[in-house]
């Protein structure tokens, strides 16, 4: 979807059209969620950048507190419409899904029907990109913004980012770019000449050889229509049994930090956090609470996760402790599903 | 009220009471413990609804009357006093508790008493359990009781017991623990209850400590009351059907294998560093051996194979290594027996020379 949540607020906020619109909190530290074409060209602002910082530099803009009701309302008016049109649909997000489309005679014409499909019914605008895996169509559908259709074979797409920064790949992100830099490896080209024994040397035999398929625009991940985490959690289990309250509560602000880089790399934001402790006799406690908008935020998420930490102010020495986010696309979840291995079998219980 | 007790004295009996002490706090004199100074001496008590703890306290009474104090704080501030004797004593008009050992001294404000629930009594004639083999079978069993209140009635632990057999049973629906223990003598009566497996593990505890002889147990409608010595622990009973375990538990097995406990349980500890994250550990059988195995993705792997007495077709099977381990220490005796029939059905661990203790459990499906 392009400018998804700008363009919901236009929607309902016909008067506002042609105007930048931002869409961000009003807090100290809140950032960008979105912001519209008209703000992108004038001033540059684009999401995760400080609101702050597009304050100074668009003062005249629209500035308006998200309002994730109504866009989870406008995803779902969306998402019935991909579902309406296409068997197997993965939604990755409030503005975001994959589409199989294997085996259809006309995939371009499909994806246009259905773009003018959510363009006349939901009022609002998208790209799209069609390749031949996920990867490649993610790259097309950026290629595609704002409101066009981008079609991207591998050997184009070789050709076309050859000379382009490995960042340009979703999933390498800056920290990566640079340890590449510092390999030498400035683009993608590069990044596909280097021997993957190399690439395995420096970041493990997992990323490396992902690394050297990303360069390739390979990616055999298949759509996974059922959604894949209903929480997403970090834990630790301390060499020796934890009593001090100090080192507890700086354990779990670091969890709450490693958490929170990672939802935000999957681009998740959850409403119920919650903390997981466990005694030194093996009592497992949960505790959690719900806030009233989706957050990938350590600054909410720890003090949250602190406070039910204090409230339960655990009576014996702690062995385990975690925190959790949950409740991402849906309202508040209270309940804990256990965490335990897929394929452990359970005894058939009966009265 | 006005007592003198020694500050050692104190500090045990609280560490034991503080145990019932309400984490949670929902109401406010559920956070405390009740200080009771009568003729008989003094009382110290505490609960959370589900569970009670009450003991007596040696010491001089100088005061009747009753008092509630924030337990954790209590007990905390006990433990530090230097002194070696210590008096508590009420003082009506400031509505607070003077705590005096050695030069210090602490005023407690009370919290009010008026919701502190009541305890229930005893029966006259109780059935009465022998110690040691009440305190063994909770700790056999009471592990194996689910910590999910999801599932209330698996978190507790059905004790049946008539005549000079007493049975204890627990599931978390993974594996299954099951203890039948002949005791010296006759309970005087029948008992049948699911008692919380958290009140049960606290009573054994007590028990270990307390060096008596047996445990007195009064049923009432939906509670039941322990005395092991001076210390009483009341409970809540579990409603709802427990499952039938009887039924649970596999007619015949295709393999029994004798293996040495010890060294069994040595192997599974020193592989299981290396399932972490819910990894399953594998155990490979082939003619004479056995392999345990795991493995962590990123993290690294472990293997050991040690001599079995297997004989067949080579079998595969994975368990929660902490569920296998827990069921391997649970086995008394120099060796024990695994039964097995499949890959996917559950395994059986007991003693070589009797059923007496047995603990069922479900395997991980692994991935070939």
């Amino acid at each position: 979807m392009d400018a998804f949540y700008a363009s919901v607020e236009l929607r309902r906020r016909p008067e506002l059209r042609g105007k930048p619109v931002v869409v961000c909190g009003s807090g100290p530290r809140a950032v960008v969620t979105t912001a519209s074409y008209e703000a992108r060209k004038l001033a540059g602002i684009h999401s995760a950048m400080p609101a702050a910082v597009a304050r100074r530099r668009l003062p005249d803009a629209v500035y308006l507190q998200p309002d994730f009701t109504v866009y989870r309302d406008a995803s779902r008016e969306v998402m019935a419409i991909l579902h309406r049109n296409a068997e197997t649909v993965e939604v990755v997000g409030l503005d975001e899904a994959y589409v199989d489309l294997t085996g259809l005679f006309s995939p371009k014409a499909t994806m246009r029907r259905i773009a003018a499909e959510i363009r006349e019914e939901a009022g609002l605008g998208c790209s799209v990109g069609i390749s031949e895996n996920r990867l490649l169509a993610k790259i097309a559908s950026e290629l595609g913004k704002p409101g066009r259709l981008a079609v991207l074979s591998r050997s184009d797409a070789l050709e076309r980012f050859a000379g382009d920064s490995p960042g340009l790949i979703p999933g390498i992100g800056p920290k990566t770019v640079i340890k590449l830099q510092r390999m030498g490896i400035r683009t993608l080209a590069a990044l596909r000449a280097r021997d993957p024994a190399a690439l395995e040397r420096a970041f493990g035999p997992r990323t490396g050889r992902w690394l050297h398929a990303r360069s390739r625009f390979e990616d055999d991940t298949p759509l996974t229509v059922v959604r894949e985490a209903k929480s997403q959690s970090a834990e630790t289990t301390f060499d020796v049994d934890v009593s001090d309250s100090a080192q507890l509560t700086a354990s779990l602000t670091s969890l709450a930090e490693e958490l929170c880089r990672r939802l935000r790399s999957r681009q998740m934001e959850g409403r119920t956090i919650g903390i997981k402790v466990r005694l030194d006799d093996w009592t497992n406690v949960t505790r959690s609470q719900t806030v009233e908008q989706p957050t990938n935020d350590p600054a909410v998420v720890a003090p949250v996760a602190l406070d039910l930490l204090r409230a339960y102010s655990p009576p014996r020495p702690v062995r385990l402790l975690g925190v959790r986010v949950a409740g991402f696309d849906r309202g508040a979840e209270t309940a804990d599903e256990p965490e335990e291995a897929q394929d452990q079998l359970q005894l058939t219980l009966s009265g | 009220m006005k007592f003198t007790t020694k500050q050692e004295e104190l500090v045990s009996k609280l560490s034991i009471i503080s145990r019932a002490v309400s984490t949670r706090a929902a109401t406010q004199s559920l956070s405390g413990i009740l200080l009771s100074a009568s003729e008989d001496g003094v009382t110290l008590r505490a609960t959370d609804l589900e569970m009670g703890l009450q003991t007596g306290l040696v010491s001089d009474v100088d005061g009747m009357g009753s008092v509630l104090l924030p337990g954790r704080l209590l007990a905390e501030l006990t433990r530090s006093l230097g002194d070696a004797v210590v008096e508590i004593e009420s003082r009506e008009a400031e509505r607070d508790v003077e705590i005096r050992s050695g030069g210090s001294s602490f005023h407690l404000r009370i919290l009010p008493a008026e919701d502190f629930p009541n305890f229930p009594d005893e029966d006259d004639a109780p059935l009465r359990i022998p110690a040691p083999a009440l305190a063994s079978s909770i700790e056999l069993v009471a592990r194996a009781a689910s910590r999910d209140d999801m599932r209330p009635v698996l978190t507790g632990v059905l004790v049946t017991a008539a005549g000079e057999e007493m049975t204890m049973v627990a599931t978390d629906s993974y594996r299954l623990a099951v203890k039948r223990t002949e005791l010296e003598t006759g309970i005087g009566g029948e008992l049948e209850a699911n008692i919380p497996a958290r009140a049960l593990r606290e009573l054994g505890r007590i028990v270990s400590t307390e060096q008596v002889a047996d445990v007195s147990v009064s049923l009432l409608r939906n509670q039941a009351v322990f005395r092991a010595g001076a210390v009483v622990l009341n409970t809540r009973l579990i409603e709802g059907q427990f499952p039938n375990f009887q039924q649970l538990l596999p007619k015949s097995y295709e393999h029994d294998v004798r293996l040495p406990r010890a060294e069994l349980l040595d192997v599974t500890r020193r592989v299981s560093q290396l399932a972490q994250r819910n990894a399953p550990l594998r155990l490979s059988f082939a003619p004479g051996e056995l392999t345990v195995a795991a493995s962590t993705p990123d993290v690294g792997d472990a293997e050991e194979t040690m001599p079995a007495a297997f004989e067949g077709e080579p079998l595969e099977i994975g368990f929660n290594p902490d569920f296998f381990k827990e069921g391997i220490e649970s086995v008394e005796g120099d060796e024990l027996i695994l039964r097995l029939i499949s890959p996917l059905r559950p395994g059986l661990l007991q003693p070589v020379d009797n059923d007496d203790f047995r603990y069922l459990v479900m395997p991980i499906r692994l991935n070939v």
